[in-house]
This record gives structure tokens, sequence and C-alpha cells, in this order.
């Protein structure tokens, strides 16, 4: 066996591999959600980490033959994953293109096309994975530092990818991640390093150029909103714009035209814009300017009503997008409109692509703008204000579910008592939602208002809500004091003007409601108004057939409405083609699961059939494994959901919360050198991963929600000492278990490493089910019991041999 | 002892288990609905033999899932009855044309489910003297189906290759009744307006005043929303004595479980 590498340059070699893998990983996630939709992407990454665990597999199977050949094997493994990397979204768009997930439903012939690209994509994170578990593997003595390259090196590429998307298209970002395994292929040459060795480097050097001087074009599919923009007669780019939060682009058409929620009164023209797009999804129509402009646009919808009962003066506009609400809030003589929008990139676009509208607007004297997540500002902010407005719910004709997954902490319970909180005396709240058929957002909104209102101490709630409804949408207001008589006046005039029904008005009568916009589904009424009564309330929830409760900052889906107990009754009305597409989003993650449990049950079994069943000691050691898979993996999760919120800008935090959890746990690798591998080493390290993660369950909420006002510094100091300890102790286990089973029986070492990378990979999806089922909070509680069951198991298992 | 690992090696294992799978995926390929199935024992058949089976095809798509669902005018079924539909939809995909779904017809848009089709022409309540407004002509499959019901037929398509291809197929079967324009569709026909009925097919977040404009007094306008793959509702858009009217009539009749009134 040749021994590849000096200590130094082996781990550099795997630090660097391990950068450009992660780095991959995210410029994938953003290139799919380009070209298709997050859910795809979610659905294909899963697939590509498998590749780890497959590795393992592989090692476990031939693993005298690769430990004979790694001297050459290892190099070589590098290129091919450096030209696996550059070259798979061009492969895969040659392939298989037109593909869009959705129609899978309709088609399910085109599943070969979806194993097509899991295939393409699956090839690279193998290729990658495999000489870092062949060097596990080879080194045992040295897999502390080794496993720490690995973890830094993965933070790191957190970082790395995040802030490239800044500066490169999103499709250069695979071959610029290849350059890493490229240089560490070479790093690791034999030291022989005959001219084909060289010549192999120089060929893979090419490939991986050629795809980042001519990288592959993306294709969208035909479905995206950009798309099917992009074919109107004379659409075309004006600008676009690259950052983590997305590829943002304008276009302009002279067919374009955005009114959404107009009145059928209104005769007038409506006028062409240019409009933006986030990942080739729809973002918003450029605002009109002067503010006169957007007075006759928006005058005739329902999102005008709180201009119609009063004159606020200070409006803040959360998640602003391109600023219409904010435009025809000056129109109406708002003295200071705050507006909060995350998207940097697109904000930046607008102004300098349209200065004349946006720019100009951005610039006012009376405009105010933040680039924080709206739920961070709303901590930090003290000020009151007159209107506060929500952004549109859902979309104009459904989601089909692709939302479910979308963490949206401004529509749950706790973010709506901050909105409340910020109002000031006679201050309103408005919350428009796109109506689904069946009714599902407007029934949750309804029943968070009211939660809210009760839990504020408010006794009359029904005084303080009101409702009005137009074809497509409903617009929900909340007002501080109740509505007298004259502002239910005003609601009722508003109504018969543009032709509106009154949803949620006091003293409303029956015939008031369905008059202009017929609902066949009068039942929707009824259970809007079993919402106002609290024991009619918890009986709907339960007997609804979608889930109606309203989301908490534990578990934020908003958007997520599939029970499993109702499921087999909805199938059954809307047939089993007419479900997926109600609630696609979520159906995709179980299609997820169901592939991966499989694919792991089989990567797991297959090494068996070499290494031969022992029964208790072998099972005992899937155990301990698995359960370290899924208890890190469950608790990053949480880490980055909790700390997202905390920080504000959700790609930073994502990154920097990633780069400190596996830096951290890197560190905690290392340090466990110190200790001489036994499993009661094991059992103890688990034993304080454990702690650690039910201590950080218990006092996590409460910490996060007390230094959220803090400034950035502090709370990134915070941040540093409520990952760190945790993450640290997570380090720990899985090292200490590797060296403790290769001082035994070196022949398991890469079985080992291919199982928790299976479970791992398993455990992102199961994580995810688990937070919309049961919340954050049970995700950490399980992942608390997965350490102790590691823990447990180690403490028998003197004989794992 | 393991018992496998003595009669066969590991090699061959994953080699039966990559066959295996690829068997599977094949097999699954090839099971499509049970009209695909019978469409794929049309290959080989004959021009006419062929024309014969899209004709059974076409009458077990009316009768199972467009009358089985509760469309019930004569009138409507037999329209699609004669419709080819199959000459709607792309080459490649006509064996899947009576299947109980939308298909793709490149674009970003689709032809839509048979039942959608059926249900949507009902609720407008045609009458053989009607002018009829569609915008958003995609396939011209939409436009075929009222071509058999009223006196003629306006469709406006705003992609020009969709334009032309179902200009091409609408010219060959119903040269003198509907004519297709290459347009932007918010403007509708003025000049051949008002219409007694339109369809707005490339559904938009407004409803276009021309439109509403061009719809008769007592006249209908339905509109599907949803997405390429689903209709959620369907909006039945009505003028009765100057004033607009919505209906929303949901393709699948929901009522949930256990409702107090």
């Amino acid at each position: 066996m040749t021994r590849a590498g000096g200590g130094g340059r082996l781990a550099l070699a795997i630090g660097l591999l391990s950068l450009a893998l992660l780095a991959f990983e995210l410029a994938l996630m953003q290139i799919l959600s380009i070209v298709q939709w997050y859910h795809f992407a979610f659905l294909i990454i899963s697939v590509a980490l498998l590749g780890f665990g497959a590795s393992g597999t592989i090692i476990a199977l031939f693993r005298d033959r690769l430990l004979k050949a790694s001297g050459s094997l290892l190099p070589l493994l590098f290129f091919a994953c450096a030209v696996a990397m550059a070259g798979a979204v061009a492969v895969a768009q040659f392939l298989a293109g037109d593909f869009d997930l959705r129609q899978l439903f309709w088609e399910p012939r085109r599943i070969w096309s979806l194993f097509l690209f899991q295939l393409i994509f699956f090839v690279p994170f193998f290729l990658g994975a495999l000489p870092i578990g062949l060097v596990f593997t080879l080194h045992t003595e040295r897999i502390n530092s080794l496993y720490a390259a690995n973890l830094i090196g993965s933070g790191l590429g957190g970082v790395a990818a995040v802030s490239l998307m800044w500066f490169y298209l999103p499709e250069q970002l695979p071959a610029l991640a290849a350059i890493l395994p490229l240089t560490a292929g070479c790093l690791l040459l034999p030291a022989s390093r005959g001219l084909r060795w060289w010549l192999g480097a120089a060929l893979a050097g090419v490939v991986v150029l050629g795809f980042l001087i001519k990288a592959p074009a993306l294709t969208l599919s035909q479905y995206k909103d950009v798309s099917r923009t992009l074919i109107l007669p004379q659409a075309h780019l004006t600008a676009q714009r690259l950052s983590p939060y997305g590829l943002v682009q304008a276009i302009a058409s002279p067919a374009l035209r955005y009114a959404p929620d107009k009145s059928l009164t209104y005769a007038g023209t409506i006028a062409v814009r240019d409009a933006l797009f986030n990942n080739g999804d729809w973002f918003g129509a450029v605002p009109l300017w002067p503010p006169e402009r957007a007075a006759t646009v928006y005058a005739s919808t329902t999102g005008a009503l709180p201009y119609a009962l009063a004159k606020p003066g200070r409006v803040l506009v959360l998640s602003a997008g391109t600023g219409d609400d904010a435009s025809y809030a000056l129109a109406q003589g708002a003295e200071l409109v705050q507006m909060v929008e995350p998207h940097q990139a697109a904000v930046a676009l607008l102004g300098e692509t349209y200065p004349e509208s946006a720019g100009a607007m951005l610039k006012s004297s009376m405009v105010a703008l933040s680039d924080l997540e709206p739920r961070t500002w709303l901590a930090i902010d003290q000020s009151s204000y007159d209107l506060i407005i929500m952004p549109m719910v859902g979309a104009f004709g459904g989601t089909a579910g692709l939302f479910a997954l979308k963490e949206e902490y401004l529509l749950t319970s706790e973010g709506f008592k901050d909105l409340w909180n910020r109002l000031g005396p006679d201050g309103f709240i408005r919350l428009s939602a796109w109506l689904d058929f069946p009714a599902r957002a407007p029934l949750r909104l309804t029943a968070t208002i009211i939660e809210m209102l009760e839990q504020a101490g408010v006794e009359e709630v029904q005084q303080h809500v009101v409702a009005v409804r137009s074809w497509a949408t409903v617009t929900f207001l909340v007002k501080r004091s109740s509505f007298s008589e004259a502002d239910q006046q005003g609601v009722r005039d508003f109504c018969r003007q543009f032709r509106f029904d009154p949803l949620l008005l006091p003293g409303l009568g029956p015939e008031e409601r369905n008059r202009f916009h017929i609902l066949e589904d009068q039942g929707f009424f009824v259970d809007l108004d079993r919402l106002f009564a609290a024991p009619q309330r918890q009986a709907l929830y339960e007997q609804h057939d979608f889930n109606i409760r309203p989301a908490t900052d534990n578990r934020p889906f908003f958007s997520q409405f599939l029970r499993i107990s109702g499921l087999p009754r909805v199938l059954k009305l809307f047939g089993d083609r007419s479900l997926p597409f109600l609630e696609m989003g979520y159906l995709v993650v179980f299609l997820t699961l169901a592939q991966m449990a499989a694919a792991a049950l089989i990567l797991i079994l297959l090494p068996l059939l070499r290494l031969g069943w022992q029964g208790l000691d072998r099972s005992r050691m899937i155990v301990y494994f698995s359960c370290l898979g899924l208890g890190y993996m469950f608790v990053e999760m949480v880490f980055i959901h909790e700390l997202v919120l905390y920080f504000g800008r959700p790609i930073y935090a994502a990154a920097a919360v990633l780069g400190a959890v596996l830096t951290f746990s890197g560190l905690g690798s290392f340090l466990s050198m110190k200790v001489s591998p036994n499993w009661a080493a094991s059992q103890k390290a688990s034993l304080l991963a454990a702690l650690l993660v039910l201590l950080w369950a218990v006092l996590m909420p409460a910490l996060v929600r007390k230094t959220m006002a803090l400034g950035l510094e502090w709370k990134a100091l915070c941040a540093l000492i409520f990952i760190g300890p945790p993450a640290l102790a997570m380090g720990l286990p899985f090292p200490l278990g590797l060296r403790t089973l290769a001082d035994r029986n070196k022949d398991l070492v890469g079985w080992a490493w291919g199982i928790n990378g299976c479970v791992s990979v398993l455990s992102t999806t199961l994580a995810t089910i688990t937070a919309v089922e049961m919340g954050f909070k049970a995700v950490l509680l399980i992942a608390a019991v997965a350490y102790l069951t590691a823990a447990a198991v180690s403490r028998v298992s003197p004989r794992i041999s | 002892m393991n018992a496998l690992h003595c009669f066969l090696p590991a090699r061959t294992m994953i080699t039966l288990l990559i066959l295996g799978l690829s068997l599977l995926c094949l097999g699954h390929a090839g099971i499509g609905s049970p009209s695909s199935c019978l469409a794929m024992g049309m290959r080989g058949q004959s021009r006419e033999d062929k024309g014969d089976s899209y004709q059974a095809l076409r009458a077990g798509m009316v009768q199972e899932q467009i009358r089985a669902r509760g469309v019930r005018s004569s009138a409507v079924l037999d329209a699609m009855t004669r419709v080819p539909r199959h000459l709607f939809v792309p080459e490649a995909a006509r064996d899947y044309a009576y299947d109980d779904g939308p298909l793709p017809i490149g674009y970003g848009q689709t032809i839509s489910q048979p039942y959608i089709v059926g249900f949507m022409t009902e609720i407008l309540n045609l009458n053989p003297h009607h002018l009829v407004l569609e915008v958003g002509t995609g396939s011209g499959y939409q436009a075929a189906v009222l071509a058999e019901l009223v006196a003629e037929v306006f469709t406006i398509e705003i992609i020009p290759g969709l334009a032309q291809s179902a200009t091409d197929r609408l010219r060959a079967q119903y040269p003198q009744k509907v004519r297709v324009r290459q347009a932007d569709g918010y403007f509708g026909w003025p000049e051949k307006a008002p219409f007694d009925a339109i369809m707005v097919t490339a559904a938009a977040e407004f409803i276009p005043p021309p439109l509403l404009e061009q719809l008769k007094e007592g006249g209908r306008m339905v509109i599907p929303v949803g997405t390429p793959f689903l209709v959620q509702t369907l909006m039945l858009v009505e003028k009765i004595n100057g004033e607009i009217i919505t209906r929303s009539m949901m393709p699948v009749r929901f009522v949930p479980l256990r409702r107090t009134p």
C-alpha cells in the first residue's frame, strides 16, 4: 500500500476538498432554485449527499484493493471529482434540461428524467467523499486532525460560497469550486510524479478551466415565471444582479402589466410596467412614480381600505419588495414610509435601473430603508406606526404547496404580537392574501389574528378586525382601537363603491357577504365565524381537513396545510392526482425521504455481505454511528433556523452559523486527539453532547429573544457563546468512535463512515418533517435522545470489533 | 458465517442489484395510465386503425372523465366526442392525449385536462348563434370545442409560435368558424365585440377592463384560476344589468367534515 501525502499536505488536501464540496452543494442549490424551484434542489441535494454514504459502502466492500492502490487512486479521485463538479450542470442540462418536477405527478414516465438528474449530481459527491473516507481508513491514527480538517474545510466552504455569489454568475460557481480538488489532487501526487501524472492533472485542469471560462447558460424550466415572461412579445432583460439571496433580473415587455386585486369597476388603463424576478420567480413590478400614478392603480383595490378610513402619517411596509405599497402610501400623504426589504440586490437594482421611478422614490426624504429581516426589524425598532403593511400572502392561482417548507416568521403568533406592539393608538395592520380553493390561508390568518388579540387582552375581538373580499383576494384590517360606527360605515361605502364584499364587520348581515363575488363554498363563512368562539375554534382545528392552526415560531410553516390524518379523505375527494398540486411542496419532502430511506438501507446493509453479520455487535455499531449522524444534522438544522431569525440576514447568517458549527465541531474533533480512544470516552462525549443540546433546547428561545435587539457585534459574540459549546461537544463522539473502532477492526472504519453519511442525509429530510409536524423544540429533543442513545450503546459495547 | 457470501461474491450482488433497479425503472416508466397502455398497444398500427383507436379513447374520455363527473350538456359532450384532441397536442404526446390530465404543449403552457374543458364549456351556457372570444388560444383545442357549439369563435394568442401552430390546426378543421389572431389579449377583439361569451384561459391577477367592456349584457366570462397543472377554481363572470358579478365554481365540490351551521 502506497501512502500518499505527508500529514500536513493530507490534512490540507482534505480541507480543500471539503471546502469545495460544501461550496459546490450551495452553488448547486442556488442553480437548481433558479432553473427549477427550491424543492427540486432539496431533492437533488439529498441524493447527491448520499454519495457520502455510498462511498463508505464501497470502501467497506473493496477496502483492501482500494487501500493497496491508494497512492495512485487518491489523486485520480480528486481530479475526477474536479471534472465531475465542473461539468455536472452542463451534463444535466444537456441530457434532461426540459424536465420539471411538477410534471412527475401527471406523467409518471418522467421518473426517468428525475433518476438521471439524481445520478448526475450523485457522481461528484461520491467522487469527493470516497477519497475522504479512504484517507480516514488509511490514517486512523490521525483521524482527529483529518476530521477537523474535513469539518473546518466544510465550514469555510459555506462562507466561501456565499461570498462568491456576489461576484460570479451561479453557473460559474461549480467550476470555481472544482479548482480546489484539482489543487488538492496535485498536492497528493505520488512521489514519482511522472509525466503521465502531470498530464492527467493538466487534462483535468483544462476541463475545469473550460467550464469556468465558458460556463453553460442555465436552461430554466419553461414553467417558471421568468420563462413565461420572456416569451412575451419584445420581452427582454434590462438588468440583472447577483447576490446570495438570488439572481435578480428586470424584464421589460409591452405586454407586461400588473394590477393585482383590481376592482371590476375600474374602467381605466392598466399601465405597462417592467417586472423583477428573483431566481426566476416573480418578485414584483417596478413601482409607479410620481405617487399620483400609483394612486390610479391602487385606489380601487382592497389594499386601499385603510386609506378610506384614515390618513396614516407613519407607515411601515414589511417585506416591501419593489415598493408598490410604499409608493401608494406616499400618494396618500404619508409623512414617513419605513421600508423593510432584506433583498439588498433587488433594491439596488431597482434604484440603479429605474432612477426616475424607483430610484426617485428610494431617495425621497420621506422614505427610510432597512435591509433587515422584518422580524428582526420589529425587535430592534421601538417606533410606533399608524399603518403596518404586511406582504401579500400566497400567490394568484395557488402556490401548489411550494411555500410549505418556507419559514414565515412574520406570519406566526409571535410575529403578529410584535406587529400589534408597534401600532399607534389608532393604528392599523393591513394584511392581504390571495384566496385559495379550498380556503385555507384566510382561515389560518383569521385564527392567528383572533388568538393574538385574545392574548393581548382585547375583550371584544370582533370590534378590532374587519375584512373585505374581491374576486381573488381578501384584505384584513386589524385596529388597535375598536372600529367606530363611522369606520364601519366607511368600510361599507368602500365596498359599495368598488363592488367588494365585506367579509368581517361588526353587525354584518349574511346577505352582505356574498353579493358581488359569490363563493359556492358557503361553508367558508361558517368556518370563519366559528373561529371567533374559543371552544368552536378548537373543535374546528381538530375537525378541518386541513391544518389551519396558527403557525408559531416553533413551527413557522404558515403555508403548510396538509394533515396526515386528513389525507385519505382529501385524496378521495380530490383524486390522487390533484392533491400533489394542492400541497406538492410538502409531498416532495416525503418523496425524498422514501428515496433516501430505501437507498440508505441498501447502502448500510450491502457491506454486511462482505463483513458478515455478527448480530448484536454490528447492530450496536449501526446504532452508534447512526445516532451521531442524526443528532448532528438535527441540531445543525435548528441552529440555522434560530440564528437566521436572530441575525436578520438569512444568507449571511446561514453561512456564518454553518461555518461556526463546523469549525467548533472541527475543534472538538481536534481536541479529542488528547483523549485515548475507548468506548467509555465515546460514551462520555455523547453524554456531554446530549446535555448541552438539552440545555440549548431549554434556554435558547429565551436567550435569542432577549438579545435580539443588541448590535451586530454583540449578537455575533452571543452566537459564538450559544453555538460554541454544543458544537464542540458534538465534534467529539465521531472521531473517538472511529479511532476506537479502528483499534479493534480497521475493516469497519469505512463502513462506519458510510453509515454516518447515509443517516446524515436521511436526517436532513427527517429534521424538516419533524420541524413541520412537531416544531423545532421536538427536533432538538430528538437530537438529545439520539446522543443519549449513542452513549447507552457505547456503554454496552465493549465487544464491538 | 455469511451464507450469501459463500455463494455470491459482492461484485455479483451489486451487479444484480443495479440490474434489478434498472428493470424497476424501466417497468415504472412503461406503466402509465390504462389509456397509455392502450395507446402503447397502438404502435405499429396503420393510420386507419389508429384513427379508430383514438375515437375509442375519445369516447371513453367523454364517458369516464367528463360525463361521470357531472357535465350533463349533451351538446358539450357531443362536441368533445367529435373534436380530435390528439391532433392538438405535440406529436410525441399523442398517445397520452386522452389521459385524465393536462399535457404540456411548450412555452410553459398546457392543454387543459379534458374534464376542465368540458366543465368550462358547459358553464358558458352557449347557443349556436353565439359569438365567443377566447383569450389564450394555446393548442387551439378549446377553440375547436367552442367552434362545434357556436356561430363564430375569435381567439387571441400572444405567443407567436403557439398562435401559428393553432392557426394551422384550426384552419384545417374549422376554416370558416374560427379566427385566430396573434396579439395581446388585454385589448380583446374590439371590432367584433360585444361577445356572448368570453373564455380567458391566459389568466392574470386582474381582469382586463377592455374584456369586461366587450362582454355583452347577460353574457358570461369564465376564467380558470390555478397553475399550469391544476385548476383550483373557475371564476364565472356575468354582466347582469350592467353590474359585474363573479362566482367561484370549484371543479371539485369540497365539503369539509362536520360543519355546524
